[in-house]
């Protein structure tokens, strides 16, 4: 006591010791990264208006999470970087390639451990879907899908807590997080915040507006006599023309619905019977067993094989398919019939489809990897 | 005082808001698919020309203009709903599709009114015209070949020899401007405050496809093949029934 005495200052040295730690315990979070302080970085938020192709839907952008250039540049650098995944090996665009449509032309895609159960969706102009994603619709949102694949144990086995870490510690990723969303410091940066600019990036893909189909529908180019044939019977438009059925499921302008069909891919004597109940396997319905979502057709002649198993190498498999009748069940679309299309009207079926191709997203340099 | 007249003060004020909140009465529409008097749900085998047998996959449609009628006005209730009855068990059909609007003035009106389908004035768009929130957004609910939203689709597969193979579909989709229809029931309807009135809508598909050879022409969406449609439109008035 006479120590503390004769030292007038011993309380307050205490106190500043105290401040200290308490400081120093302020800039290390929980799991022992140095927090940094971003503030110092400016944020300048620039909205990101994409252009909409004519005859398209508005885009609706999520209200809690806006488009900004640097949204969008940090979701593509997160969409092309394996950090997400346990090893390293595997980003979003290891099964969504640019130049192959943002598929990966595989039945299966590979993940950290085997391949995966489906093959992979193109994500041609999913910033127009508004729920149900993935084969199945499991995922209501596109953040809420993004958010998946990191921790599914094929995909890229990985949790969310230790993509925070390595996202956290990371000098470039915490100025670009700063950039995107104006966090204050490294550790607000989360799997939301990821997630949200994953999807940012993602909803600038957009194809459409200069293919031969989409130049035809305004009137700007006639299409030839195949493809009109094709268009012809796709739509049902000519009475004399047999009805293809595609237009029912493929709807103008997407091509694509977020719907689900049961298109007659599997044999069951009742709904229970299906090997892959698909949509039935999320809502829990009956009626839904067997039921897979409706792709897009764009871009169809990049994106082999097909069907959410990849069965069909090639889009004369599949027309063959469909106007068979497909495999019966009682839930099977009613417009799956054998439907006694000549060889030449398939062929002419598929040059339709073709015009729904659009190279230019193939090699679109905002769609490139940034490493 | 000051004080304890500003306090009393605020508490009415709360006392009148709350009580604003239970004006009004509620009315619910519950719709209902029905076959020959019977609950209608999906995959259940249901007689049909003999030795046909039908099992519905897939009944909706969209109702628009829904208002309740006054002497001399209309109170618009809602612009569009897509009424989905596609139902898988018979719980679930019973159950129907119900749409309910609160907060409406307690009054005597009389009568109901709404269309099956859409108007000219909607249906002169495009899907992509609607926001996402609308059931017009859905472009599986319009026919490019019509230039019209899909007003009714009435789904399922035919057993055409009546040994239980169920293996023809059928699809009978309405749609265009000539084919909308407004249903309008002139009958007493008393809105009380904080009170629910309920009217059920029923819909028996037997009297819809009343005439219609689904063997021979299973589907209708050629352009120039309506008259199945025609028919199964015409006998929508009869297969109707307002229950208060």
């Amino acid at each position: 006591m006479n120590f503390i005495r004769k030292v007038p200052g011993f309380y307050f040295i205490v106190l500043i010791c105290c401040i200290g730690l308490l400081r120093c315990h302020d800039t290390i979070d929980i799991i022992g990264i140095a927090d940094v302080d971003l503030t110092p970085i400016p944020y300048q938020p620039i909205p990101y208006l994409p252009d909409v192709p004519a005859g398209f839907p508005a885009l609706e952008q999520p209200v809690d999470n806006p488009m900004t250039i640097d949204g969008i540049r940090l979701g593509r650098k997160l969409f092309f970087d394996p950090i997400l995944s346990i090893d390293s090996t595997i980003s979003c665009s290891s099964c969504h390639l640019p130049n192959k449509s943002f598929t990966d032309q595989l039945s299966f895609s590979p993940g950290v451990a085997g391949n995966t159960l489906r093959s992979s969706l193109s994500l041609l102009n999913v910033a127009f879907q508004y729920h149900g994603f993935f084969w199945d619709g499991r995922a209501a949102t596109l953040e809420l899908q993004a958010l998946q694949p990191i921790e599914n144990a094929i995909e890229m086995g990985e949790s969310w807590e230790n993509v925070e870490k390595k996202l956290r510690r990371h000098p470039g990723y915490q100025a670009e997080f700063r950039k995107a969303f104006g966090i204050e410091s490294s550790s607000m940066i989360n799997r939301d915040l990821a997630t949200k600019a994953i999807s940012q990036f993602e909803r600038t893909i957009i194809s459409g507006g200069n293919t031969r189909y989409d130049r035809f529908a305004r009137g700007e180019i006639f299409l030839n006599d195949n493809e009109t044939n094709g268009y012809l019977m796709f739509f049902n438009v000519d009475p004399v023309l047999p009805d293809a059925q595609c237009g029912h499921c493929h709807t103008a302008p997407l091509f694509g619905t977020t719907d689900y069909f049961n298109n007659g891919l599997q044999e069951s004597a009742d709904l229970e019977g299906f090997a892959d109940k698909g949509l039935g396997a999320i809502t829990g319905k009956a009626s839904d067993n067997g039921k897979f979502k409706t792709p897009t057709l764009r871009n169809l002649v990049f994106t082999a094989p097909y069907m959410h198993d990849g069965r069909f190498t090639t889009i004369q498999q599949v027309v063959d398919h469909y106007t068979s009748g497909g495999k019966q069940s009682p839930n099977k679309s009613s417009f799956l019939n054998n439907l006694h299309l000549t060889e030449s009207q398939k062929s002419d079926l598929i040059s339709f489809i073709l015009t729904l191709t659009d190279s230019s997203v193939l090699t679109n340099p905002a769609y490139k990897s940034p490493f | 005082m000051k004080i304890q007249v500003l306090c009393l003060s605020v508490l009415l004020l709360i006392g009148i808001n709350s009580c604003k909140k239970d004006t009004g009465g509620t009315l619910t529409l519950h719709f209902k698919a029905l076959y020959d008097g019977q609950s209608l749900p999906m995959f259940v085998t249901k007689p049909y020309t003999n030795p046909e047998q039908l099992q519905f996959t897939h009944l909706s449609f969209l109702v628009s203009d829904l208002v309740l009628l006054d002497q001399s006005s209309k109170v618009n209730l809602k612009d569009v709903e897509l009424v989905d009855l596609s139902f898988d068990d018979a719980n679930t059909a019973d159950g129907g599709y119900t749409i309910s609007i609160d907060n409406l003035p307690a009054k005597n009106y009389s009568g109901l009114s709404f269309g099956i389908g859409v108007p000219a004035d909607m249906n002169v768009k495009k899907p992509a015209d609607y926001p996402s929130s609308s059931p017009l957004s859905n472009s599986s609910y319009y026919w490019v070949a019509w230039d019209s939203f899909i007003f009714m689709k009435t789904e399922g597969r035919i057993d055409t020899i009546g040994n239980g193979s169920f293996d023809t579909g059928f699809a009978f989709h309405t749609g265009t401007d000539n084919l909308y229809r407004i249903v309008e029931a002139n009958i007493p309807i008393l809105i009380e405050d904080g009170k629910n009135k309920q009217i059920d809508i029923d819909l028996d598909y037997k009297k819809v496809l009343d005439g219609i050879d689904i063997k021979s022409n299973p589907q209708n969406h050629n352009p120039k093949d309506s008259l199945q449609i025609k028919v199964l439109v015409q006998n929508l008035s009869g297969a109707l029934t307002l229950v208060q």
